[in-house]
């Protein structure tokens, strides 16, 4: 199996930026939550994390892409760090304040600690077959 | 800047019951390690479990406080009143 991780390209390049940095009161437009809500929603298991699989940001991103290499699992991934408002939009779909971010069968599994303990305890490959 | 203190006297104050122990792992006050016993988690996943804990820093989480490792469990219904360290699940002492 590949290990090729591809990653999700949100619709957020840095010429689209929005003049309010801020999250969007409900009833308006936003389409960066949809974008992420989108992703979620059309794979089995995306990561939101800083940085990417091949080159992560920070500790925690990096630990748990490296249980999901363990486990040889093909994973989306989404680098949070480019545009603020990812991040924002995110916790506020997840009401989960940290990245990283795993979500399975579009819901959310866990962060760094859960991911961890779960790999360690063989639940997470049950969770991702 | 927060302390390892701080952080665990605002756990146990929030969650009715819950021991804490927390840990300061870089020493810069700003990443913590905390585990928590908490009659409270039980029945709940551990998303849930987190979250009763994140919900108490709020924005500080990412803020002031860069990282909150979290460790929760529920008390061990047979020593409710002791929440020993579980024998069966021996901690090793240097984490990586």
């Amino acid at each position: 199996m590949s290990s090729t991780n591809p990653t999700s390209e949100l619709p957020m390049s840095p010429g689209q930026q929005a003049p309010s940095a801020g999250p969007t009161p409900a009833g308006e437009s936003n389409p960066i939550r949809e974008a992420i809500s989108e992703a979620i929603s059309e794979h089995k298991v995306i990561l939101f994390m800083k940085g990417t699989p091949e080159a992560p940001a920070c500790g925690f991103s990096a630990r748990t892409v490296a249980a999901l290499q363990a486990l040889d699992t093909p994973f989306a991934a989404v680098d949070i760090l480019p545009d603020p408002r990812i991040r924002q939009e995110l916790s506020a779909i997840s009401d989960w304040p940290t990245i990283p971010q795993l979500f399975v069968n579009g819901e959310l599994l866990g962060g760094c600690d859960i991911v961890t303990e779960m790999y360690e305890s063989g639940e997470l490959a049950e969770a991702l077959v | 800047m927060p302390s390892a203190e701080d952080l665990r006297q605002r756990i146990e104050a929030s969650i009715p019951g819950a021991r804490a122990e927390v840990e300061d792992y870089t020493g810069g006050g700003d990443h913590f390690r905390a585990t928590v016993t908490a009659a409270a988690f039980a029945g709940r996943s551990r998303i849930e479990q987190h979250r009763l804990v994140y919900e108490i820093f709020g924005a500080e989480i990412g803020g002031p406080i860069h990282a909150l490792s979290l460790k929760t469990q529920a008390p061990q219904q047979s020593t409710a009143d002791a929440p020993a360290e579980d024998a069966s699940a021996p901690q090793p002492t240097t984490t990586t």
